[in-house]
């Protein structure tokens, strides 16, 4: 039913998933434009910030742990899987690098499965954010709320690395050129390794912000991975700015076509990549077309 | 390799197919699981085609395995066809219809996003199959009540069903699926795909229509899916809707890498592995759900060491112990050159044109500007029949640019170019190659996964077979011409005698040779050539030089060079371009008391 | 006593194709060398071999008495090598300033950007250009001044000059000279013959991969048939 207060609801709600896929797809895209590979275990990560975050919030009952605890996990894991694995597979052909970070994410998913079992597990919200708010013309569950602040400050973190430090100069540069950052004197490969921690952390911390939200389970990764693809290749490859603006696009796509019927929502997407990958592959706001 | 008999691989499966029901039951492999094995291994020919041989990587199989299913399990549950394999063979015909339409998509891109649109087009087919269509496919209950088939003779019939009955069905299937690839692998197509896997930009150049047999590829694993999809639902007595799980297609990836990519068996021995693990892991070990995380586990280290899967270990095993290869009386290196080889014009020249008096090549007022930067500026440049010209400028002049567009690589800005007095401007790279307009690359484009024969055969196949020839079922030793084509060709550049050794074992002169030795396979008029003598020490420059002379009788020449003294030996008239525009033309030595000319390299900016 | 960088017999390929064959060079301190040839003769791919982006695949590079043939291009640089690439490669998506703190991050004995806009006027003005913004002479004066913050022992420059406007060219190597004279050490590969000339205090030439003459620059001003020979028709 398309009603007033059902669409500004369903606005907010893209909004909202818009902010936690440009966050994921911010990781996704950085990777993918710095190292050239892409991550099919992205959606894994995800999943793998939630359960990080679940364990330390049974641990300590602090909401604030368990996220710092999703992202904390996620940077090593990241960092670890790049020093072991990915970096013998530079010189590899892209298909190898796909079917090498798509085994990857199975195996992630699967010591999950073996860990915590396969039934959904929940971490509630913090006490403070329960319940709903209302909005005058609406009323909205007040997580969602926090979640879309959440995800605003990571995103506003994450372009502050990027965009104010030396560190995110040097990823914006290996982003453009990593051969002349090695003749500048910087060890590309460590970059390689930070970029692989730093996209991985930003899965990570979305999977546990966006656990009360939803109920974790092993699979919950799956269809993150493919929206996130379609937000990078609809924001341009290796574009921050491209990630945030793929993000809300997809979000408000998402929620505004689930108004209408909530299966067809995923098929829009796909049809937006497709479309987008055969017209503008290199994508909004994206530099150059890695083919 | 080694000379087997033609029908081996067959008679190989055959036996092993009629052993397996007698020996299987001891490995603990029941009936229902060996019928599974089959359906997946069938499964996998197609998609092992597409991605082992052609080398792209689809993540969407799953959407023409559950097409191709749905199709024949909609026919026989609604009673509209009776004969299985009638449902069977409309459903795989559905399939490929549906892989045309998606691989006429999917594959404008290549690598990463077409494996990506794949994903894309597997959920969407999911998606639509739940959904929208749940009437025709039950949604997520699927189409329950699949018969099994029924053969007739006379008064005789018999009904397959469950059990070893059944492999006999899906067995024969299998195998005539599996006769089927073999052929194909070893048609022109075969090879071609193959070719295109190593390098397209080379495929493209010697003149096939890269697309279009790509999209061959894609098709002949749709159907494959299609039909094992119908076979499935046969085997099970129901067709499920997640037979169009991404799940499906993620499995089938990982049983054919298991198995081995590019072996036709991969997928097949991958099936076994992964349900005899799913079996032995689960309940033997008691593992539980466990078992998926060792076959992940398998599967990442498989990727990242055995990079062909199972059997391309078991084969390298093999090698290793068969020891060095018998170099027999192949010598080291390919003699140099003489000077007096005899004149031999490659292979019947297919293109016989019309006697055509004016210039071969001409080019009227080529331009080529990059957004601001003109790279090329208002070029006149014409080329006589049966001439050697060489094109030489300082850098910067703009040579590599020109060149691309002679040869269709790049098309101009304004400006015409006319070939064999046909205006060739805005054609693609394989059509003109087609015309008899070949280049050679100043860095070695070849087959490097193939034989030095290989290599030439790909090249001739384009100019014996036209730029796209569905012969799937030919096999390729029967192409009309081509064996002597190939071999005149490998006379002509003294190649002849290594001509089995594979590429990567070849010498960088031998190469250079072989390079040359493809664009010649394609019986061009006129032969372009990028610094063909580029990173070569003096001795093999003279033998390319002399290699060059011998080649030009009987077509036209134009090199673009550096080493001036092989330029100024080798070519009758020489055109030099400076600063993007045409400085001068002339004989060797006009162009060398040319003022301008020598301003042009020596010169520069002084100082104060 | 030796030299600053000694080059012994380098063999460098493109996958297999020859490129070098038995190259040596040295460079003492303080000197302005010129590598000149023809292009396709080797000269990018002597520096891009001293620098680490091509592996010698035999023969021995020593700087400053380190060995440093197969060494990562990040190694090298530490050591006090830096190649001004021909296409430039400044980063696009950054600022002039950004450009150059990113090159000073890891190197020891940095120039201040006071230096810099000493020596580079032009650059101070557009400091808060993106890369891309910049005109081909102010991206090689970025290129250059990039590679001048690490204060490297050695500066490679790749065809410095190819491409500008001749008002362009004449500032720049009134620049070069200006270093050259303050006692930084360069190799410089170009096209531009008198370009290079002036600012040579010894040439090489080199032809087909092979290194054929060493000269000192005066010695090829006496006799300018050497030039024609190597590098004219």
């Amino acid at each position: 039913m398309i009603t007033w207060p059902n669409f500004f609801s369903q606005l907010f709600n893209g909004l909202a998933s818009g902010a936690l896929l440009a966050l994921i797809a911010s990781g996704l895209t950085i990777i993918y434009g710095t190292l050239g590979v892409l991550n099919l275990a992205h959606g894994a990560m995800f999943m793998l910030g939630g359960y990080a975050g679940y364990v330390a919030f049974q641990a300590t009952g602090s909401f604030t742990l368990a996220l710092a605890a999703g992202a904390l996990f996620l940077i090593i894991v990241g960092g670890v899987i790049e020093l072991v694995i990915i970096r013998h597979f530079y010189g590899r052909p892209p298909e190898d690098q796909l079917l090498v970070t798509f085994g990857i994410g199975i195996v992630l998913v699967e010591l999950v499965r073996f860990g915590f079992g396969s039934l959904s597990l929940t971490v509630p919200p913090p006490a403070f954010a329960r319940g709903i708010t209302p909005m005058g013309f609406m009323i909205y569950p007040t997580y969602r709320l926090v979640v879309m602040a959440i995800a605003s400050v990571a995103l506003a973190v994450l372009y502050l690395v990027l965009y104010r430090t030396r560190l995110g100069m040097v990823v914006r540069a290996g982003i453009e050129d990593s051969a002349m950052v090695d003749m500048l004197g910087i060890n590309v490969y460590r970059v390689f390794m930070v970029v692989f921690g730093i996209g991985a952390m930003a899965a990570g911390f979305a999977g546990i912000v966006n656990a009360p939200v939803v109920s974790l389970t092993p699979n919950m990764g799956e269809s993150i991975l493919v929206q996130t693809f379609v937000v990078v290749v609809i924001g341009g490859v290796g574009s921050f700015p491209g990630a945030i603006l793929g993000g809300l696009i997809a979000g408000e796509i998402l929620s505004l076509t689930s108004m209408v019927d909530p299966a067809y929502s995923g098929v829009m997407l796909f049809a937006v990549m497709t479309l987008v990958l055969l017209l503008r592959p290199q994508g909004l706001l994206g530099m150059q077309s890695r083919e | 390799m080694v000379r087997r008999h033609p029908l081996l691989v067959e008679g190989l499966t055959a036996l092993a197919l009629i052993i397996a029901p007698f020996v299987l039951p001891y490995l603990d492999f029941a009936p229902g699981t060996v019928n599974q094995v089959l359906v997946w291994g069938l499964f996998g020919i197609g998609f092992d085609i597409l991605f082992g041989y052609t080398g792209l990587l689809s993540f969407g199989q799953s959407a023409f395995y559950g097409t191709g299913g749905f199709i024949a399990a909609y026919l026989l549950t609604k009673n509209l066809i009776t004969s299985v394999l009638a449902a069977l063979v409309i459903g795989t015909i559905g399939a490929a219809l549906a892989g045309i339409v998606v691989g006429v998509i999917a594959l404008r891109r290549t690598g990463i996003y077409f494996a990506m649109i794949t994903v894309a087009i597997a959920e969407t087919f999911f998606f639509v199959e739940f959904s929208p269509l749940a009437a025709w496919t039950g949604g997520e209950n699927g189409l329950p009540g699949v018969p099994t088939p029924k053969f007739a003779i006379g008064s005789f019939s018999y009904q397959v069903s469950n059990g070893w009955s059944m492999y006999v069905f899906l067995a024969v299937c299998y195998f005539v699926g599996l006769v089927i690839a073999l052929r194909i692998v070893r048609s022109p197509v075969g090879a071609i795909l193959s070719a295109i896997r190593d390098n397209p930009l080379r495929a493209r150049a010697v003149g096939h229509r890269v697309g279009a047999y790509k999209l061959t590829a894609f098709v002949i694993a749709a159907a494959y899916a299609g039909f094992a999809g119908g076979l499935l639902g046969v085997l099970q007595g129901f067709m499920p809707p997640d037979a169009f799980m991404f799940d499906t297609s993620g499995q089938l990836v990982i049983q054919t890498a298991i198995g081995g990519v590019g072996t036709l068996f991969g997928p097949l021995l991958g099936a076994a592995v992964w349900l005899y693990l799913r079996d032995f892991l689960q309940q033997t070990l008691g593992l539980g759900s466990a078992w998926m995380l060792v076959l992940g586990v398998v599967f990442v280290l498989l990727v990242c060491f055995l990079r062909r899967g199972l059997i391309g270990g078991i084969q390298d095993l093999a090698r290793r112990f068969r020891g060095a290869r018998p170099q027999g009386a192949a010598p080291e290196e390919a003699p140099p050159l003489a000077a007096s080889a005899p004149l031999t014009t490659v292979g019947p020249v297919r293109r016989r044109e019309a006697p055509f008096s004016g210039p071969v090549l001409e080019a009227r007022g080529l331009t080529k500007s990059f957004g601001g930067l003109v790279a090329n500026r208002d070029i006149n440049f014409s080329v006589a029949q049966g001439e050697l010209r060489g094109i030489i400028g300082p850098n910067g002049a703009g040579k590599s640019t020109f060149f691309k567009m002679l040869t269709c690589e790049l098309p101009p800005s304004s400006g015409r170019i006319i070939f064999h007095g046909r205006d060739i401007t805005g054609t693609d790279v394989a059509a003109v190659c087609q015309l008899g307009l070949t280049k050679t690359y100043q860095v070695n484009q070849l087959f490097s996964r193939l034989t030095l024969r290989q290599n030439v055969i790909i090249a001739a196949l384009a100019e014996r077979r036209g730029a796209f020839s569905l012969d799937l079922l030919r096999r390729i030793d029967r192409v009309p011409g081509l064996a002597t084509q190939v071999e005149s060709t490998l006379a002509l550049v003294g190649l002849t005698a290594r001509a089995d050794v594979a590429v990567a074992e070849l010498a960088y002169g031998e190469k250079r040779r072989l390079e040359i030795g493809m664009a010649l396979a394609t019986s061009p008029s006129l032969l372009l050539l990028d610094e063909p003598l580029a990173g070569m020490s003096p001795r093999e420059r003279a033998e390319t030089v002399q290699l060059l002379k011998n080649i030009r009788r009987g077509r036209t020449l134009v090199v673009v060079e550096h080493d001036m003294d092989a330029v100024f030996e080798l070519a009758e008239r020489i055109t030099v371009l400076h600063e993007g525009a045409l400085l001068a033309e002339g004989t060797p030595t006009e162009i060398q008391r040319n003022a301008l000319v020598q301003e042009a390299y020596l010169g520069g900016v002084a100082a104060e | 006593m030796s030299a600053l960088l000694e080059v012994d017999r380098i063999n460098s390929y493109y996958g297999d194709s020859h490129i070098l064959f038995d190259v040596s060079l040295r460079v003492e301190k303080n000197e302005v060398v010129a590598l000149l040839g023809r292009n396709g003769a080797g000269k990018s791919t002597t520096l891009k071999s001293l620098i680490g982006l091509v592996r010698p695949r035999s023969g021995t590079v020593t700087l400053d008495g380190t060995p440093t043939q197969g060494l990562a291009p990040h190694a090298i640089a530490s050591l006090g090598l830096q190649l001004v690439p021909e296409e430039r490669r400044i980063f696009g998506s950054l600022n002039v300033e950004e450009n150059l703190l990113l090159a000073g991050l890891t190197a020891k004995a940095r120039w201040s950007l006071d230096r810099v806009w000493a020596t580079f006027p032009r650059l101070k003005e557009r400091r808060r250009s993106r890369g891309t913004d910049l005109s081909g002479g102010e991206q090689q004066m970025l290129a250059i001044a990039r590679a001048l913050v690490r204060g490297p022992k050695i500066i490679l420059l790749d065809e410095p000059f190819e491409g500008l406007a001749p008002i362009i060219v004449r500032d720049l190597l009134a620049t070069c000279r200006t270093l050259a004279q303050a006692g930084q050490t360069i190799v410089v590969v170009e096209q531009n013959i008198s370009a290079a000339m002036s600012l040579a205090d010894r040439v090489y030439i080199i032809n087909n991969g092979h290194m054929v003459e060493e000269l000192t620059a005066q010695a090829v001003r006496d006799k300018p048939e050497i030039l024609h020979r190597h590098l004219g028709v």
